[in-house]
């Protein structure tokens, strides 16, 4: 069996300015959407709570937002995950911990209410708040008074006395919003009817460490590739292939942007398989042109990266299918994650294909080019040569 | 057919067949043993067949698809830092005033660490400064206005202090889970001041917030020796349960009851145990594995406790004259006063350290110790050398001043998976894995004929291979792995393409079979390796700055490239030479 029958002669080279034209823009728009409007990051990345809960009843999302929100809980989303008969809802939030800028206002104000304090703090990203008291305190009043201004409170540390006499030092760690969910839910009824599949917290120094880790892994990657790339051919070949993996990548978070899926460390790993697979498809290409460059001497170079692009066509369609067949399974039976990252990765491989073709090649006789004019400034003219 | 050809044949059955022996304990983990047994090595080490590998080379399933609670804690260096700060410009005001040199009252400021020295006359400031910058030299000089000093701490100071703050949340949070009972605990260090901690099959992140995060109790409390036999009597006269693999066992004189199971320790001494007595257990640490507890051992103590660990003020680690270890513990006036009267009404009985409900030691009292300050002298008994003993002794330091100044610790992230929604996850991951399988199998089958047929036998090899190499390096399997080896079989598939590829365009030339195989093959090759090698390193570069699912999915990536590299090039090759060589064919099924 055979895709493409007959030989073809496409002439890609020739459309390679509207193609560069059409990319540009597509991208711009990406990278301005990006800046405007932002993903909408995870956990991972923007520090926050996640529960997920599967109720044992027929329950709407409509029904469970109410219950939050009359416990409490009012900038919480509610959204139903996977069909609407299996009940099951992820519940965001901003915060960590039951700390939060408005309550600590609260929390401090009852501590004060306490006796002689000073230096009272709240640590709003660790969810303390730290005071220090001229009389030793009792643990517990302390918890009572904090956790009667609306905060749930894990633990009343006792930091001891300050060295230079001046007081006892206390902390007060609010407890997470995990708990406060399941309290609110499960308000007035013997047992909770519902079931908690998933918690996931995540501090926003933490959060903003995984964030900057990421997309530091990205660039390492993206530039040690460029570096294999640029010896292992010729430095001509170098900004071609680093500025399709750019451009796909770019589209890739294009689709991240546009559906509003959540933007998490699996979208990260996500952007980094695409950036090996539009690597993988360019090299082939790349491949068949330095030996055709050998084979066809004194051709010139868009004539011979039309002829390895059409030799090559038939390999890389049947590429590019065969690995989104691979994905078909994880596009119908995957969830949450998993089917971000397989739909991630067949955008990745529909503009990866396309951008080793229109975007990669054309940067080749580009540089290319510019290597011949400035060669022919200084005098002697050299024959295009392969590494 | 040459004997290359019967070599390299050779060693493909012999990897294949290596490769399904090595995944025999991670099939006994995942689909024989019970869920709740999966991560009880002992166990799987026991139903092992006596040939299988090792149980520690099995495939790990990743908290995200076990269910579990992964998180990362962060150790509040600062607040340990600021009350240390504090501590030594009261030294350092005691110091200059002892010394006449002036009078100087300390502060802190705790925002930017500092050390604020004001001098009650300003005229004195300039030999204060001179004596303070000499004598304390872990400070060094931020800034000075008269008669205002500020002092900045060192920063190697600083980091030391930072790192042992660390090493000591990180003491107590696994003594902690140990407790609990978990198996498979891992803790370790991540970063400068956080430490990771996956609890595989727990369910309740509050709890396990608390458990970890709560402050150190540090308690010191005397040891009942009025009856030394007490456990031998027991021993005696209630046999124990087997199961419970309670012995009888003796140190230093003292019969102590021992069993590998802290709960069936405890269980059996409940209803035993003397009024107003308490059993608590010492860890008996393993050898190699420091964190490990291989035994518990059980103490009476005195339900008193007379001191706990509020009233220490500091704890370090030291070799006396006599060139023995030694911890020096001192405390604050009020428990200075404790201590000594406790000593005195109990010289010749021991103390027990208990950090935790763990007793660390039992040191007997010798004489009655005034002025707050106690030496624990760590002998030098036979069987373990100078170096071990300061080991304890620095660890001890570490435990007693791990109660006394909490360098708290808060929750940096939680993450936990129920374990039906894991169940629910793995498999569904599975059957997606086998559907994107199964339809790239019959599409190579039916494009590529019997070629295809070939690349479809090299693609389920490398499948066993990337599983038998995720358990070699005691790998775990994550959501996103899952994604990376489909990934990698796509890969795997792209490199048979190429190749199949170029057969067909060198039969279209006009090549012999033979010809056009061999020259498809060498003219991939290079397409092949350029192509595994890119991806490769953005696999390498993940591995190494990534974190969790993305190293997950790097270790699947890398694994899996390297399976396709032989699976492509070496396997493919040999079978296809076996039909063309071998059989003299005249065509090529591609």
């Amino acid at each position: 069996m055979q895709i493409l029958k007959h030989k073809t002669h496409i002439d890609f080279i020739g459309k390679r300015k509207p193609a560069l034209f059409i990319s540009t823009l597509v991208n711009l728009a990406i990278i301005v959407g990006i800046a405007a409007v932002g993903f909408n990051f995870g956990v991972d990345f923007a520090g926050g709570t996640v529960v997920e809960l599967k109720y044992n009843t027929p329950t709407t999302a409509e029904q469970v937002r109410e219950k939050a929100q009359a416990g409490g809980l009012h900038d919480v989303s509610v959204q139903g995950v996977g069909a609407a008969e299996e009940n099951s809802f992820l519940l965001r939030m901003g915060g960590v911990t039951q700390l939060t800028e408005e309550n600590a206002e609260h929390a401090k104000a009852a501590i004060q209410g306490l006796g002689e304090t000073r230096n009272v703090y709240a640590d709003m990203a660790n969810g303390i708040v730290n005071f220090r008291s001229s009389q030793p305190m009792n643990a517990q009043a302390v918890k009572k008074a904090v956790e009667a201004a609306g905060i749930g409170v894990q633990e009343v540390r006792d930091l001891g006395a300050n060295q230079g006499g001046t007081g006892y030092d206390y902390q007060v760690v609010a407890s997470g919003m995990a708990d406060k969910v399941f309290s609110a839910l499960s308000a007035g009824l013997d047992k909770p009817n519902f079931e908690q599949r998933r918690v996931d917290y995540v501090g926003p120094q933490v959060g903003k460490q995984l964030r900057n880790r990421g997309i530091m892994a990205l660039l390492y990657s993206m530039v040690a590739i460029l570096i294999y790339v640029a010896f292992r051919f010729d430095f001509k070949f170098g900004p071609g292939a680093l500025l399709s993996m750019v451009h796909d990548v770019i589209m890739v978070a294009g689709y991240y942007l546009v559906s509003r899926r959540e933007f998490n460390l699996t979208s990260i790993a996500a952007l980094l398989t695409i950036v090996g697979y539009s690597v993988n498809d360019t090299i082939v290409i790349y491949d068949r042109i330095r030996e055709d460059m050998a084979k066809y001497k004194g051709k010139p170079l868009p004539e011979i990266i039309n002829i390895a692009v059409n030799d090559t066509l038939g390999r890389t369609i049947l590429t590019s299918g065969v690995t989104a067949l691979s994905l078909i399974g994880l596009l119908i039976f995957g969830v949450g994650e998993i089917f971000d990252f397989a739909m991630a990765m067949l955008v990745g491989i529909l503009v990866g294909t396309y951008s080793s073709v229109y975007i990669a090649s054309p940067l080749v006789i580009w540089l290319d080019e510019r290597a011949h004019a400035r060669e022919g400034h200084h005098g002697a003219k050299q024959e295009p040569k392969a590494a | 057919m040459d004997r290359g050809w019967w070599w390299k044949f050779g060693m493909i059955v012999a990897v294949t067949l290596g490769t399904i022996w090595f995944l025999v304990p991670t099939y006994y983990s995942l689909v024989v043993l019970d869920r709740s047994e999966r991560n009880n090595i002992a166990v799987l080490e026991q139903r092992l067949p006596k040939w299988a590998p090792p149980a520690k080379y099995r495939l790990n399933l990743g908290l995200d698809l076990q269910g579990g609670i992964h998180m990362v804690m962060r150790v509040d260096t600062k607040t340990a830092l600021q009350k240390r700060t504090e501590r030594r410009g009261q030294q350092i005001a005691t110091y200059i005033n002892d010394k006449k040199l002036g009078e100087v009252t300390a502060e802190t400021d705790p925002e930017r660490l500092q050390l604020v020295l004001t001098a009650k006359d300003p005229a004195t400031m300039d030999a204060i400064q001179k004596e303070v910058l000499a004598t304390f030299t872990d400070f060094t000089l931020e800034s000075r206005n008269g008669g205002t000093l500020v002092l900045k701490p060192d920063e190697s100071q600083v980091n030391r202090f930072r790192d042992e703050a660390v090493d000591q949340a990180m003491l107590v949070i696994r003594r902690r889970i140990d407790k609990w009972g978990v198996a498979e605990v891992d803790v370790r260090k991540l970063g400068t001041d956080s430490i990771q901690i996956s609890l595989p099959g727990r369910s309740n992140p509050e709890q396990a917030k608390e458990l970890v995060g709560t402050t150190a109790q540090l308690e010191f409390r005397m040891v009942d020796d009025t009856n030394p036999q007490v456990f031998a009597q027991m021993f005696q006269q209630h046999p124990p349960p087997a199961d419970s693999k309670i012995t009888l066992v003796e140190d230093e004189g003292f019969p102590q009851l021992s069993s590998p199971n802290r709960e069936a320790l405890l269980a059996y001494t409940k209803d035993k145990t003397p009024p107003g007595r308490d059993v608590v257990t010492e860890c008996v640490a393993n050898p190699v594995k420091k964190n490990d507890c291989i035994a518990y051992r059980s103490y009476l103590l005195d339900k008193n406790v007379p001191l706990t660990g509020e009233s220490l003020a500091g704890a370090d680690a030291s070799v006396s004259q006599m060139n023995e270890p030694e911890v020096n513990i001192a405390f604050d006036p009020a428990g200075a006063r404790e201590f000594e009267k406790l000593t005195e009404a109990a010289v010749g009985r021991r103390m027990a350290i208990v950090l935790d409900d763990n007793v660390h030691t039992a040191p007997r009292i010798n004489e009655k110790i005034g002025g707050g300050r106690a030496r624990i002298t760590m002998g030098r008994a036979s069987g373990r050398s100078f170096e071990e003993w300061l080991g304890e002794a620095q660890t001890l330091a570490l435990v007693l001043k791990a109660g006394a100044l909490p360098a708290p610790v808060t929750v940096g992230e939680i993450r936990q998976v129920g374990a039906t929604l894991g169940d629910e996850l793995i498999k569904k991951g599975s059957l997606a894995a086998l559907v994107g399988l199964a339809l790239v199998v019959v599409f190579m089958a039916v494009y590529y004929r019997k070629s295809g047929l070939i690349a479809d036998v090299a693609l389920l090899l490398n499948g066993l291979l990337i599983l038998a190499g995720l358990a070699f390096f005691n790998a775990t399997l994550t959501l996103p792995g899952i994604a990376g080896f489909v990934l990698t079989l796509g890969i795997a598939v792209d490199a048979n393409v190429l190749i199949n590829e170029r057969i067909r365009e060198e039969l279209s030339h006009g090549k012999s079979a033979r010809a056009a195989v061999d020259q498809g093959y060498d003219r991939a090759f290079w397409t092949i390796f350029d192509a595994h090698v890119t991806t490769l390193i953005a696999g390498f570069i993940l591995f190494f700055t990534g974190t969790g699912p993305i190293r997950g999915f790097a270790t699947t990536l890398i694994v899996g490239l390297l399976a396709s590299l032989f699976t492509s090039i070496v396997v493919t090759r040999v079978i296809t030479t076996y039909f063309v060589h071998g059989r003299n064919a005249q065509s090529v099924s591609v």
